[in-house]
């Protein structure tokens, strides 16, 4: 217990100190809270990457594609493919007994985003992004039972009207309800807006297939079929029937794992630059709060004395001088954490996809898994810095007490 | 003895702290130099592509295809010297994620087109222009794979199918190797006959990706664009026209404001030093207060003294911050080669060195001010508790 | 040994400001000290000797009056004057000696003469002259922290040799020191005072040091008591 007592009276003496040395402990706050800041970023945009992209897709959802194709818009697959498909074992089929598959276009047309636009409105001028459009088939809203239609309604089939992701309307020009949008030679008309469980389908703009087709003369091409499944079984079924019809030279997977490992292409390389970043950061920040504590030690070098030569451990020394490091890191770690939250969380930022070759649009995301990882590094930091100082302070002489001009 | 000297022996007075101060600038100067060079090696290699070339892309977007034909079409519009075009093939090496930038030319026009960017031996080009089934590798690729003139190399297509047998695979011979002629010109790539590439593969017969070529000077540039957009008016395939510099940056630009990332991040790292470094100077002349009050006391001039304290704050800062560039020179240098010409240019280019010593010199010209300001001002009767 | 007046003190007043109210330290103080004199001035705490040692220094100003150096006025000069007036005439001599803990015995020395244009070897010449003169020549390259506290201000004497001033203000030179070393501390500043010439001024608590000089002063909130001559 007593030793308890000891390690309490020291913390409060060097905890009621920080004011004393306000610049000093001032600088080691913001210097960790910056170097947390700058992970916390990145990770958070690492973070809310993979939730768009991992958030696209149903398990229960297969996407087929011209094997070894690795993405939509390199794969061609074919109206009899298709036809094949709707015939195959495994696939769901809606209470009218059709088949719930939907053979889809992926082109790239593209838009200008909302930062983009120059100041005198006009959008021809401006900087354009790649943007995806992709054609339904008839189906294609069915095999979607968690589609939710925020605003208007959805595009007639054989009409040159658009439906747009709500991520996209977000972030894009010109991609409101009503709107008129010129894609190559024609126009569409938006008339509604959708939600998709925040996922890459929310950064789309959705038509009917024909109309797309004849838009970039495609007649009877689609990039993929999506197929709505019946069980958890139900895609080595359909992928053993791929197999064994030499028609059907097409890769089977979930739409979950197709999206999951373009995401974590992505999101692995933010986390690879985030990473060593903050580390390196981390080293200077270190070598801020080791000077703090230094300068803190030698500053209550006589207190401390005294106390040693009343009877107080040098264990106590040690264990307060390091919990005043820690408090000074968690600060640093919580104002990051803040800072981060405050500037980055919601911010929405677009970028090109590998695989897709048009614009992702995601939401940083500062979760509670990132903002742990942010105080850990303050904590790290804390502890570094604060346990050679504590050391020192363990073992100051007693005759310091008596103190010297 | 001199003053330098002096600032010298006060600079390490306490070891331990000038060495993390050092430490601590060190790191942010190798942030600097890093992202700094990566920064430039993307403007500067936009900027340095000739000013009289431009694209020609299909106006829905640049993965449209265009008609072979309008080739031709162009190739006769006035003002227009040289024509060349690509297709994108979705290129790579044994497995998928060994993505290589591959495309389909025509031998002659396109080495001719980019005759100032890429070197390649005479004899080689013509192997090129003659074999139907040989390929010219950039040097990047030829070194990461370790190919050679004459190896015969299986290239796969995730778009593509071979006619030949229903594979993605297309053996192809190594015809040359093509040099970077300036240094920030990409040689991560392959270039094979186009003419080879049409007749093989299963759809998309005798279309094209996209156009390039050389006007006579930059200053009909706008000229030409408009000819060609408008000739292409109302077809099947509109065209946007502009030029190879507008195209790059268009396209950088799609990945994400990379230069506001980065400025971001070496802000946040110069105010994490400016914080640590400000204060440790401050700190560090207070505790000095009574050697400099002894200083004035023996006749040392105030603007001597304030000279000695910004000196030691420059000097700090220079020993942190050189070693920290020399670092990053060498890591650029190590990414480079690691990227095997990814983001051609890198280095530590000369802009990028000079503007990081004079952020060395303001960060210690400012550290420096305050303390240097209070050694300045201080008052030898008070500081020596002479009252 | 004494002659002709070297410091000349007229109606000198000084007074400070602190928050609301003003303290008088001097109110028209005279004094005279002629060349080559050594005199212990002695007084209790807030008397004003470390005021009269710092106006004698020239590291500060009389709020009035007037200070006369060799014929020449002291008070009217700017802080740079002052500055380049104090490294060639005065030499200090603090109680805690005050030496740079960067810096050897011999660089300690030396520093008065970065202030001149002296060459290199001229300055080691006078370095070691100087040096030998306290009898630490073979400490030269010795740190402060490496020496004892007489050896310490043996150092700051040579420093305050270094540029051959006419005056020396030592402010409790053997304050921090044990009676031995303080004595012989003394007898080299009254050495310096026979032998060389130098004129000195010494703010002192302690009556034995005091018996070192020609006379002592007796200041008591800002006015000279009793006037005593040593012979």
């Amino acid at each position: 217990m007593r030793v308890f007592n000891e390690i309490a009276v020291v913390t409060t003496i060097c905890i009621k100190s920080i004011p004393q040395r306000f610049w000093a402990s001032f600088s080691t706050v913001v210097a960790v809270g910056l170097v947390v800041t700058v992970l916390l970023a990145f990770l958070a945009m690492a973070a809310g990457f993979q939730q768009t992209l991992r958030g696209t897709g149903a398990k229960d959802m297969a996407i087929l594609m011209r094997a070894g194709s690795q993405a939509e818009l390199n794969s061609g697959v074919t109206r009899d493919q298709a036809r094949l498909i709707e015939e195959a074992p495994g696939v769901m089929k809606d209470a009218d007994g059709k088949p719930l598959v939907s053979p889809e276009l992926y082109v790239i047309v593209d838009g200008v985003k909302k930062t983009a636009v120059p100041a005198d409105g006009n959008l021809k001028k401006a900087p354009r992004s790649n943007l995806t459009l992709r054609g339904l088939g008839p189906a294609g809203i069915a095999v979607r039972p968690d589609l939710k239609i925020v605003e208007g309604r959805a595009f007639k089939p054989g009409t040159n009207e658009l439906m747009v992701g709500r991520a996209l309307q977000k972030d894009f020009a010109g991609l409101n309800v009503g709107n008129t949008v010129k894609l190559g030679n024609s126009n569409w008309l938006v008339v509604g807006a959708f939600e998709l469980g925040g996922s890459v389908f929310e950064s789309e703009l959705w038509a009917d297939t024909p109309e797309v087709q004849d838009l970039f003369h495609r007649q009877n091409v689609f990039q993929s079929i999506r197929a709505r499944l019946t069980g958890p079984d139900a895609l080595k079924t359909l992928s053993d029937y791929a197999a064994n019809d030499p028609q059907l030279k097409l890769d089977v997977t979930t739409e979950a794992d197709y999206y999951a490992q373009q995401a974590s292409r992505t999101s692995d390389l933010i986390q690879k630059l985030g990473w060593p970043l903050a580390i390196a950061m981390a080293f200077g920040a270190l070598a801020g709060a080791l000077n703090t504590m230094y300068s803190s030690v030698a500053a209550r070098a006589q207190e401390i004395a005294t106390l040693r030569c009343i009877g107080f451990s040098g264990t106590s020394s040690f264990i307060g001088t390091l919990l005043e490091s820690l408090v000074l890191a968690l600060m640093g770690g919580i104002v990051g954490t803040l800072v981060t939250w405050v500037l980055f969380d919601g911010l929405t930022g677009s970028t090109l996809s590998g695989a897709s070759f048009s614009q992702i649009v995601f939401t940083f995301h500062l979760t509670p898994a990132v903002a742990l990882q942010g105080i850990i590094l303050a904590l790290v930091v804390g502890l570094v810095g604060g346990v050679f100082p504590a050391w020192r302070a363990a073992r100051i002489p007693i005759v310091e007490a008596y103190g010297t001009p | 003895m001199s003053d330098l000297y002096l600032l010298w022996r006060n600079l390490f007075r306490r070891k331990l702290r000038t060495f993390l101060m050092m430490l601590a600038i060190f790191v942010a100067f190798v942030i600097y130099g890093v992202l700094g060079s990566i920064h430039y090696a993307f403007e500067h290699g936009v900027d340095s592509s000739a000013d009289n070339r431009l694209v020609v892309v299909n106006k829905i977007t640049f993965i449209q295809p265009l008609p072979y034909a309008y080739v031709g079409k162009i190739a006769a519009i006035k003002g227009v010297k040289n024509v060349t075009f690509a297709n994108w093939f979705g290129g790579y090496y044994q497995d998928a994620r060994n993505q290589i930038g591959t495309f389909a030319v025509d031998p002659e026009s396109y080495l001719r087109i980019y005759r100032d960017d890429l070197r390649i031996d005479p004899a080689q080009r013509e192997a090129f222009i003659h074999d139907r089934t040989s390929m010219v590798v950039g040097e990047a690729i030829a070194t990461k794979y370790g190919w050679k003139v004459g190896d015969r190399i299986p290239i796969n297509s995730n778009i593509f199918t071979n006619k030949a047998d229903g594979s993605h695979t297309w053996q192809l011979t190594v015809a040359g190797i093509a040099y970077a002629a300036r240094k920030s010109f990409n040689t991560s790539f392959i270039i094979f006959q186009y003419e080879n590439f049409n007749e093989s593969k299963t759809f998309g017969k005798d279309t094209i990706g996209w156009i390039t070529l050389e006007t006579d000077s930059a200053a009909v540039n706008e000229t030409v664009a408009a000819t060609i957009d408008e000739l292409f008016a109302n077809s099947t395939a509109e065209t946007n026209t502009q030029s190879e510099k507008a195209f790059g940056k268009a396209f950088l630009a799609q990945l994400g404001n990379i230069a506001l990332i980065i400025t971001l991040v070496v802000g946040a790292a110069f105010a994490t030093i400016l914080m640590i470094v400000g204060n440790t100077m401050v700190m560090a002349v207070r505790e000095r207060t009574k050697e400099i009050a002894v200083l004035k006391t023996l006749g040392f001039p105030s603007w001597r003294i304030w000279r000695q304290v910004l000196g030691e704050s420059v000097l700090l800062s220079l020993l942190g911050g050189v070693p920290g560039l020399l670092v990053a020179g060498l890591l650029v240098t190590v990414l480079s080669k690691a990227a095997s010409g990814a983001i051609p240019g890198l280095a530590l280019t000369l802009p990028v060195a000079g503007l990081g010593l004079t952020f060395m010199l303001l960060l210690g010209v400012i550290t420096g001010f305050l303390p240097a300001w209070n050694a300045l001002r201080l008052n030898i009767v008070t500081a020596l508790g002479r009252l | 040994m004494t002659g002709q007046t070297l410091i000349h003190l007229q109606d000198v007043s000084k007074r400070f400001v602190k928050g609301k109210d003003t303290i008088t330290i001097f109110d028209h103080l005279g004094l005279s000290i002629p060349a080559g004199d050594f005199v212990a001035v002695m007084g209790p705490s807030g008397s004003g000797k470390t005021t009269l040692l710092n106006l004698l220094g020239g590291i500060d100003q009389p709020t009035e009056g007037s200070i006369t150096f060799d014929g020449g006025r002291v008070d009217t000069l700017t802080e740079g004057q002052l500055a380049r007036w104090r490294a060639h005439n005065v030499g200090f001599i603090f109680q805690f000696y005050n030496l740079m803990p960067t810096l050897s015995a011999a660089r300690n020395v030396e520093l008065p003469l970065l202030l001149t244009s002296f060459g290199r070897a001229e300055r080691k010449r006078r370095v070691e002259a100087a040096l030998s003169l306290v009898g630490l020549a073979e400490r030269a390259d010795h740190y402060p922290r490496e020496m004892s506290g007489g050896q310490q201000q043996r150092v700051a004497i040579a420093r305050a040799l270094i540029s051959d001033p006419k005056l020396l203000l030592c402010d409790e030179p053997t304050g921090d020191l044990d009676r031995t070393t303080a004595d012989e501390i003394l007898a080299m500043l009254r050495l310096l005072n026979q032998e060389m010439g130098k004129t000195i001024v010494m703010v002192t608590h302690d009556p034995e040091a005091a018996k070192y000089a020609r006379r002592t002063l007796h200041l008591d909130k800002g006015r000279f008591t009793e006037r005593e001559l040593v012979a």
